[in-house]
């Protein structure tokens, strides 16, 4: 793997980072910042793995990786069942409305 | 390298599809498509393991979650504006990524690969703890998924409960007109 | 066996405040009981380290490369600090068992008491500046949670945050310095320091100075920083007397102390720490005449007195300074605790509505006179030998507009200290109410800080051979008692300054005719009981940043793209830093 190549992961990386950090600025839907938070978790994924590639040692960031993976996926869990809860007692999933709203 | 290069792209351009898309089920999809373009870039680059898990659980497990709560939660196909100027959200997140590319690129190479130990041994004998932690991890998330989706607790159908809550009403009245007493010496 | 003294001496209070808190306020009682036990076992255990005292580190931590070792160094100037704060805690804490009867939430208030003893023995005898620091603000704390104790008083709660700002606004500095000794000597080890000074580059080490001089002001309440030790009175009095009297207000003077041969040498850092003292020793000697809360006088009295030993080391004279810290610390005290007496049996604190007590509580009219003497500086007294020490080494080593001053101060100082005495004990009273004396814990304690006022002058000799042959970058040389006595009784400032109390003293009797002169001066008075305009700097800062607060009110939205945005934005701001620097 030579390390030029591995110059375009990085863009990608970054470039997954921006497109997550974009979106929990521009959403204003619950369920997005959910899917914005996940983009933002897979850019580190690659970054994780991409380290890895550049240090050698593959496997440990695969192992790494894998906890990292079983965090976020119980993040997606938690945050989805918080959406559908609000959505049930609250009415809306609005970011903006959530705010506002007292009690 | 140019299809490593090609995957990391279209991934990008899934991902940004699925933040400007409206309805909430399409991007759940391309947040599935991206996941899969992830895992084979994974694949691509060495590390197949982690490459089936994310495939499984990202553009498998999450997709699906998606899908559970979307329908539960329903669509709200409001027009809702962004909270902030668009011009200032996109600005800000070119300026930090030219920052962070103009940091990190290009990279540099790392030490000498050493041969390292396969990924079982990796996972169960030196990152041990990881798992506990996952073990704990998942226990916690269950718990908290189980607290969160618990339906708020039907009243109770014993004949005492009912009996304690117009009892209490019965209280709430008599004491009405006594407040109005006071407010009116008041 | 040095290494195990010092544990304990810091251990044994903390395991006390945890066992009272543990004991729980229904055995309010037994609270009592246990909180005095360990008290005084933790001064018995620091009573032992006297036969330790030696220079070097008998106590290594380890702790990586990046907090460096915590060491522990039982010299002469950490062990008899370490004793003070820990003889003078047990007897406040004896003192509180009659003083906080019937209080509730005990288990706090002792918890905190004990916390803060043992973090004070640490603070003195602590060798790395990081360590120190960590003492330096859990004393901090333990004063402000004190301060603070009757929480649903607003005062008290406003008092407290007072405290706790402009002493954090210290330890600043204090870190500043711990930072500085890091970044150019590698190690945070105070005796490294002090051994390696030259090391550090003239301007670094000027800004080192100065920093701990700040340090310094702030914890011991000299001016400009002295705003918040009057206002720190709403404490219960033990605490008063302990926290704000004997042992915490002492850290700022033992940091000058302490790092004393590393800053002597810094163009203009003597003299900015006389001009200190000086000022601090006038303008609270002064505003002392004119407080009608006995408490509040006392707190005044305090500045002016840790003043004088900020002013003696200004001039170079740090075993005087030390000296008159171990005589105020113990007629501090007492005087403190005593006000304690009168204001329980009393029951208000506004010296106007005292009065006529000389002969309803004999025994505390007894051991206040004993306090008062020692505060003016009568012989006798432990306070006369160490101030005379001071105004003799001020005149013979610093400038003589300073000596002036400071000899102004001593006068005033028996003027507000004869008033003090004469307003509670002589004055005709005020009311008939019949007032009990002294129960039997606080004679205990005040008995025990007499006798101390009356005969630790005739330490200053096996005193001075302790912390000459511990501390070896001072240059301090050994003296017997009556040498040193000699010295002092022979020499022509003392009989001076004798005469200068007198004159002070007189002035009070004298009080009515010299009224007429007092007229014009009315509209200075309210200036003055505004502390001067330090007060009304006080308000402006406040002003200022509450300003300030609420206008930033406005970046607080909750919405999660603002919050988002201002977090990109502290990346962009944080790595155009790390690449413009780089």
């Amino acid at each position: 793997m030579n390390v030029s190549g591995l110059n375009f992961i990085l863009v990608g990386v970054l470039g997954l980072l921006g497109v997550g950090l974009y979106g929990l600025m521009v959403t204003r839907n619950l369920i997005k910042v959910v899917v914005a938070l996940q983009i933002l978790v897979k850019a580190a994924l690659l970054g994780l793995i991409l380290a890895g590639n550049l240090s050698g040692a593959v496997n440990l960031s695969q192992s790494l990786a894998i906890t990292v993976i079983v965090a976020d996926t119980i993040v997606a869990v938690i945050g989805l069942s918080l959406a559908v809860q609000i959505r049930r007692h609250l009415g809306t999933l609005d970011v903006k409305a959530l705010s506002h709203l007292r009690g | 390298m140019l299809h490593m290069l090609l995957l990391a792209l279209v991934a990008v351009v899934f991902a940004l599809q699925a933040i400007k898309t409206e309805r909430l089920i399409t991007s759940a999809m391309w947040l599935a498509g991206a996941s899969a373009l992830l895992a084979t870039l994974f694949y691509l680059m060495g590390a197949p393991q982690v490459a089936v898990i994310e495939l499984s659980v990202g553009a498998g497990l999450v997709t699906v979650l998606f899908a559970f709560a979307i329908s539960i939660a329903g669509e709200e196909l409001l027009d809702l504006r962004p909270t902030l100027p668009q011009a200032l959200s996109i600005s800000l997140t070119l300026l930090a990524l030219a920052l962070m590319g103009a940091f990190s690129l290009p990279l540099q190479a790392g030490p000498a690969a050493a041969t390292e130990p396969a990924l079982t041994q990796v996972i169960w004998e030196q990152r041990g703890l990881d798992v506990l932690v996952q073990v704990v991890l998942i226990f916690a998330g269950v718990l908290g998924l189980l607290g969160l989706l618990a339906e708020a607790k039907a009243p109770l159908a014993y004949p005492v409960a009912e009996e304690v809550a117009a009892r209490r009403e019965r209280e709430l009245e008599e004491l009405q007109p006594a407040s109005e007493l006071v407010e009116e010496a008041v | 066996m040095a290494a195990w003294l010092v544990l304990l001496t810091i251990g044994i209070p903390w395991l006390g405040g945890l066992c009272v808190w543990w004991l729980g306020d229904q055995r309010a009682g037994l609270q009592h009981r246990v909180a005095s036990a360990f008290a005084v076992l933790g001064a018995g255990v620091s009573l032992g380290l006297l036969r330790f005292t030696s220079p070097d580190v008998i106590l290594r931590i380890p702790l990586g490369s990046a907090f460096g070792d915590f060491t522990f160094v039982a010299d002469g100037l950490g062990v008899y600090l370490a004793i003070i704060a820990t003889v003078v805690g047990g007897l406040a804490v004896i003192f509180s068992n009659d003083y906080m009867q019937g209080e509730n939430q005990l288990g706090r208030y002792y918890a905190l008491t004990l916390l803060f003893i043992g973090a004070m023995a640490g603070l003195v005898l602590s060798d790395s500046l990081l360590l120190t620091f960590l003492f330096w603000e859990i004393t901090a704390f333990c004063s402000y949670a004190l301060i603070s104790f009757h929480n649903d008083d607003p005062k008290a709660v406003a008092g407290g945050i007072k405290a706790l700002i402009i002493t954090q606004i210290g330890g600043i500095g204090l870190l500043f310095g711990a930072i500085i000794s890091y970044v150019y000597l590698g190690n945070y080890q105070i005796h490294l320091f002090l051994q390696g000074v030259d090391a550090l580059p003239p301007v670094v080490l000027a800004w080192a100075a100065f920093g701990f001089l700040i340090a310094a002001a702030a914890k011991s309440a000299q001016v400009p920083f002295h705003t918040w030790l009057p206002d720190a009175m709403e404490a219960p009095t033990p605490i008063s007397a302990l926290i704000h009297a004997a042992t915490m207000v002492n850290a700022g003077v033992y940091l000058l102390a302490r790092f004393f041969p590393a800053f002597e040498a810094v163009p203009g850092w003597r003299l900015a720490v006389m001009l200190v003292g000086l000022v601090s020793a006038l303008l609270a000697a002064v505003m002392a005449i004119f407080a009608g809360d006995l408490k509040r006088v006392l707190a005044y009295s305090t500045i002016s007195q840790l003043g004088y030993m900020v002013y003696a080391l200004g001039t170079g004279a740090v075993f005087a300074s030390q000296f008159h810290l171990l005589s105020h610390s113990l007629f501090k005290a007492l005087l403190f605790l005593c006000a304690g007496a009168v204001i329980h049996a009393v029951g208000t604190r506004d010296m106007f509505e005292m009065g006529a007590l000389r002969k309803q509580m004999p025994f505390v009219y007894a051991v206040f006179v004993i306090g008062a003497l020692a505060l003016a500086g009568l012989p006798l007294s432990n306070g006369f030998f160490s101030k005379e020490l001071i105004l003799e080494y001020g005149l013979a080593h610093g400038p003589f507009w300073a000596y002036a001053g400071m000899l102004a101060g001593v006068g005033i100082t028996g003027l507000y200290s004869l008033r003090m005495l004469w307003l509670v004990f002589y004055a005709p009273a005020h009311s008939a109410k019949q007032v009990h004396d002294a129960p039997a814990a606080m004679r205990l304690s005040l008995s025990l800080l007499a006798l101390g006022t009356l005969t630790t002058w005739l330490l200053l000799g096996p005193f001075s051979a302790v912390l000459a042959e511990s501390l070896p970058y001072h240059a301090l040389h050994a003296e017997s008692t009556l040498a040193g006595l000699g010295q002092v009784l022979s020499a022509w400032p003392t009989w001076l300054a004798l005469a200068v109390v007198l004159v002070g003293m007189a002035t009070w009797f004298l009080r009515d005719r010299l009224a007429g002169l007092a007229e014009p001066l009315q509209s200075v008075l309210a200036f003055i009981q505004d502390g001067f305009g330090f007060e009304w700097v006080n308000r402006q800062g406040v002003r200022l940043t509450n300003g300030v607060a609420s206008g930033l009110q406005a970046t607080q939205t909750g919405l999660l793209g603002w919050n988002v945005a201002y977090i990109v934005g502290g990346l962009i701001l944080l790595l155009s830093l790390i690449l413009w620097g780089s």
